[in-house]
C-alpha cells in the first residue's frame, strides 16, 4: 500500500464518518463536505493507481487485493455520479468505511495474489479484471442501495421514519439507483465473464482454482440474469428487487472473492 | 353549580377506541338533547374530533353526574357497544371538575393538549361543538362563558406566544413523510378524499410543494368542485375512486364514513395496475377511512391519525418552551373564570341574605305593630326607617360580595360571609324563610369540593 493509497483510505473513512455525523446532527454542510471528501479520495486513489505503474516490477491488477481496491474506486465514482441526481447522503456514510477497508486489504496481506490463480497473458486479463471490477463495483452499489431500501422500508412501515428526518435517501431514489446500477453493472459483469472465459485455459481438472472461480461466477451471473429479467419485465416490486440485489451481491462477492479466499 | 368534564383523548385511548365514540354534528346535537333530559345536568357541550371525545356539563353534584356521563358515553355515543378487557371504557376516560375542567378546556382550545401542539384545527372544531350546543339549546350562561373565555385564551396564546408560528399540521407532516418515500414531489400527483377543513389545509401545503396534479374526491361532487377550484385541482365523485387512485401517488383521506372506503383487496388491485409503483396513504378520518390491512401491502405506506403522534413527540421538546408561556396564559384565564364563577355563586348568597334580613325586619315590625297602636302615617315611617337601617347595614357587605367577581380570594370571602351571617345555620334568626327560597348551597372550595358540613350547624 503506497502513501497515496493510505491517504485516500483515510479520506474515505473521514468522509464516511463525516456523512454519518451530518445525518445524525443533522448538518447539511457536513454532508456536502463528505461528498467533496469522497471526490478528493477518488482523485488521490487515481494517483495511487497510476503510481503503481512506476513500480518495478509493476504489480498486477489481477492481484486480488488490487482488484478489490479498484472495485471500490469504481463504486465510489459511481456513487458520486448518482449523488448529482439523488439525495444519497446515507449511502455516502456507508461507502466511505467500505472503501477504506477495501484499500486497507492490500496492506494486510491476507488475500491470495492473482498470479497464483490466473496466469497473465496480454490485454485480455486486464480487460477481464477491469470489466469485472467495474461490474462488481456497480452491483455493489446496487446491493448497498437494496440494503438501505429494505432498512428504510422497514422503518417507514414501523412508523419510525420521523426520528431520522428527511436526510436519508428516499425509497424512490434507492430504487432508481438499484435499477440504474443493475442496468450498467450487469452488462459489465457479462463482458467480464466473456473476457474471463477467453483468458483462462480451461483446465481439465474441474476442481482447479480457475474452474471453481468460473463456475461460481457463472452461477452468480445466472442469478443476476434472472434478477435483471424480472426487474425490467416489471414482475418485481421494489422491495423484492432490493432483497434480491442484496442476496445477489453477497453471492457474487463469494464467487469472486470468497472462493479464492476459502479455497 | 359546578363544571364537570368527562372524556377520552389521544393520550388515553387509541384510535380504535376513539372511533367508536366519535360522532358527527347531527348525532352530537341529538345526544346532547338526551343528556339534558337528566335533572342532574344543567348545561352540556359535546366535543368530538379525531383526537378527542369530551362532554362538558354543569351540575349541582359531580358525584352523581360523573357516572351518568360515563353511561352517556356507553349508551349514546358508543351505541351500547360495551368494550371489554383492555378496551374497557373506564380505562380510557378521564374526569375533571371545576378548576381542573376549566383549565383543561382552555388547554384544549389553546392547542396545548393537542396531538400536534399548536395546530389550529382544534379551535375551529371547538367552535363547531359550541355552535352545536347552542343550536340544541344545551349551552347556558356558564358554559357559554367558559367557551367564550376558552376562545379568548386561544387567541391570547396565539398572539402572545410563538406556539402557532411553528405549527406541525397534518398536511405538513404528510409532505415530510412523502419526501421519505418519493424523491421529487413535483413529479407526483395527490388525491384528497373529503372536502373539509383538514383537506383544505392539506391542499394548501401540497400546492406549495408544486405537485404535478391535485385531485379532490368527495361524496358530494359540488363540494369537491368548490374546493378544487380554489387549488387548481380536479374534482371527482366518490364513485371514481378506483380510477383516480391509479395514478395518484399521495392519498390523504378525511371523510365521514362508518366503514372504510378503501379495502386491502381494492388497493392490491390498484397496485398491480400501477405496476407496483408505491402509494403513500394518510388516513386522518375517524372512524378510519382506509382499512388497516392496506399497510400490509408491499408498496402501500399507510399512516393513520395515531401514527402522526410520532411527529408530535419528535417536536415536543422544541415546542416545550413556547407551551410554557401558553400554560401561564391558561392559568391567568383560569383564575379569571374561576373568579367569575365565584361571583356567580355570590348572587344567590346576596339574595339569601337580603331575604333573611327582610324576613326578620317584617317579623319584628309585625310584632311591634301588634303591641303598639300607631297611625297609618307612623307605620309607614317605621317601615321606611327599618328598611333604611337594613339597607345601610347590608350595603357594605353586599357591595363586597358583588365585587367578588374575578378575585381568587372571593371564594373564601363568600364562605366567611355565609358563616358570619349564619346563612347555612337553620337556627339563625330568619332561617324560617329558607324553606320558601330556592336555597343556594355552600360554595365549593377552590378544588371544587363542597363542604357544607363545615359551615353547617356551627
Amino acid at each position: 500500500m503506497n502513501g497515496f493509497q493510505q491517504v485516500a483510505a483515510a479520506i474515505y473513512l473521514a468522509s464516511g464518518l463525516g456523512a454519518l455525523l451530518g445525518l445524525a446532527l443533522p448538518a447539511i454542510r457536513l454532508r456536502h463536505a463528505a461528498a467533496w471528501g469522497l471526490s478528493l479520495g477518488v482523485v488521490i486513489q487515481a494517483v495511487a493507481l497510476a503510481q503503481l505503474h512506476t513500480q518495478d516490477p509493476v504489480p498486477s491488477l489481477a492481484d486480488l487485493p488490487y482488484a478489490i481496491s479498484f472495485t471500490a474506486w469504481i463504486a465510489v465514482i459511481a456513487l458520486l455520479m448518482l449523488m448529482w441526481r439523488f439525495r444519497l447522503a446515507g449511502l455516502a456514510a456507508a461507502i466511505g468505511p467500505i472503501a477504506f477497508l477495501a484499500l486497507l486489504l492490500p496492506s494486510l496481506g491476507s488475500l491470495p495474489g492473482g498470479e497464483s490463480a490466473l496466469s497473465e497473458s496480454g490485454p485480455v486479463p486486464h480487460a477481464h479484471v477491469l470489466l469485472s471490477a467495474a461490474g462488481l463495483g456497480l452491483l455493489g452499489i446496487s446491493g448497498l442501495s437494496g440494503a438501505f431500501y429494505l432498512l428504510e422500508h422497514r422503518w417507514i412501515k414501523k412508523k419510525r421514519v420521523l426520528h431520522l428526518g428527511s436526510m436519508l435517501p428516499s425509497l424512490e431514489a434507492l430504487d432508481r439507483v438499484n435499477v440504474a446500477t443493475l442496468a450498467m453493472g450487469f452488462p459489465l459483469l457479462t463482458l467480464g465473464l466473456i473476457t474471463g472465459s477467453l483468458w483462462i485455459e480451461v483446465d481439465a481438472d474441474p476442481l482447479s482454482m480457475s474452474a471453481r472461480h468460473a463456475h461460481w461466477t457463472l452461477i452468480a451471473w445466472g442469478i443476476y440474469a434472472g434478477l435483471a429479467a424480472a426487474r425490467f419485465m416489471g414482475r418485481q416490486s421494489a422491495r423484492q428487487a432490493a432483497a434480491t440485489a442484496v442476496g445477489g451481491f453477497v453471492f457474487l462477492l463469494f464467487a469472486v472473492v470468497g472462493v479464492e479466499v476459502l479455497t | 353549580m359546578k363544571i364537570l368534564l368527562v372524556g377520552m383523548s389521544h393520550r388515553t385511548a387509541p384510535v380504535e377506541v376513539r372511533e367508536r365514540y366519535a360522532v358527527g354534528s347531527e348525532k352530537a346535537i341529538a345526544a346532547l338533547g338526551k343528556l339534558l333530559e337528566h335533572p342532574e345536568i344543567g348545561e352540556g357541550v359535546l366535543i368530538s374530533t379525531c383526537n378527542r371525545v369530551e362532554v362538558v356539563v354543569t351540575t349541582e353534584e359531580c358525584g352523581e353526574a360523573d357516572p351518568l356521563l360515563r353511561r352517556f358515553f356507553h349508551t349514546q355515543l358508543g351505541g351500547q357497544v360495551e368494550p371489554s378487557g383492555a378496551d374497557a371504557l373506564d380505562e380510557h376516560l378521564y374526569a375533571y371538575s371545576d378548576r381542573e375542567a376549566i383549565r383543561h378546556v382552555f388547554r384544549v382550545a389553546a392547542s396545548i393538549d393537542s396531538m400536534v401542539v399548536g395546530e389550529p384545527q382544534i379551535l375551529g372544531q371547538m367552535k363547531e361543538a359550541y355552535r352545536n350546543a347552542a343550536e340544541s339549546r344545551s349551552c347556558g350562561p356558564i358554559l357559554s362563558r367558559l367557551f367564550q373565555r376558552a376562545f379568548a385564551t386561544a387567541k391570547r396564546v396565539k398572539n402572545e406566544t410563538r406556539i402557532a408560528e411553528r405549527p406541525v399540521s397534518v398536511a405538513r407532516v404528510a409532505v415530510d413523510l412523502a419526501s421519505q418515500i418519493f424523491e421529487n414531489l413535483a413529479e407526483k400527483k395527490a388525491l384528497m378524499i373529503g372536502a373539509g377543513e383538514m383537506i383544505e389545509m392539506a391542499l394548501f401545503a401540497l400546492q406549495r410543494e408544486g405537485l404535478a396534479g391535485l385531485r379532490v374526491i368527495n361524496r358530494t361532487p359540488a363540494k369537491a368542485e368548490a374546493l378544487a377550484a380554489q387549488f387548481e385541482a380536479s374534482a371527482h365523485g366518490l364513485d371514481q375512486l378506483d380510477e383516480v387512485l391509479l395514478d395518484s401517488d399521495i392519498v390523504l383521506s378525511c371523510i365521514a364514513a362508518e366503514e372504510p372506503i378503501l379495502g386491502a383487496d381494492a388497493m392490491s388491485s390498484v397496485l398491480k395496475l400501477r405496476r407496483n409503483r408505491p402509494v403513500f396513504l394518510i388516513d386522518i378520518g375517524v372512524p378510519r377511512n382506509i382499512a388497516a390491512e392496506v399497510d400490509g401491502l408491499d408498496n402501500a405506506y399507510l399512516y393513520d391519525i395515531d401514527d402522526l403522534q410520532e411527529v408530535a413527540a419528535s417536536n415536543e421538546e422544541e415546542r416545550h418552551r413556547e407551551s410554557l408561556g401558553a400554560e401561564r396564559i391558561v392559568l391567568e384565564e383560569e383564575e379569571r373564570l374561576a373568579g367569575w364563577m365565584v361571583g356567580l355563586g355570590a348572587v344567590p348568597t346576596i339574595r339569601h341574605l337580603r331575604a333573611r334580613a327582610e324576613f326578620v325586619r317584617e317579623r319584628e315590625i309585625r310584632r311591634l305593630f301588634s303591641r303598639v297602636d300607631l297611625s297609618q302615617e307612623q307605620r309607614k315611617g317605621v317601615d321606611a326607617l327599618t328598611r333604611a337601617i337594613i339597607n345601610k347595614i347590608l350595603h357594605s357587605p353586599l357591595a363586597r360580595l358583588r365585587a367578588l367577581d374575578e378575585h381568587e380570594e372571593g371564594l373564601a370571602v363568600l364562605k366567611e360571609a355565609r358563616a358570619l351571617f349564619g346563612l347555612d345555620d337553620p337556627n339563625a334568626p330568619g332561617a324560617e324563610v329558607d324553606s320558601e327560597l330556592a336555597l343556594p348551597e355552600a360554595p365549593p372550595d377552590s378544588l371544587g369540593r363542597s363542604d357544607s358540613s363545615e359551615n353547617g350547624n356551627s
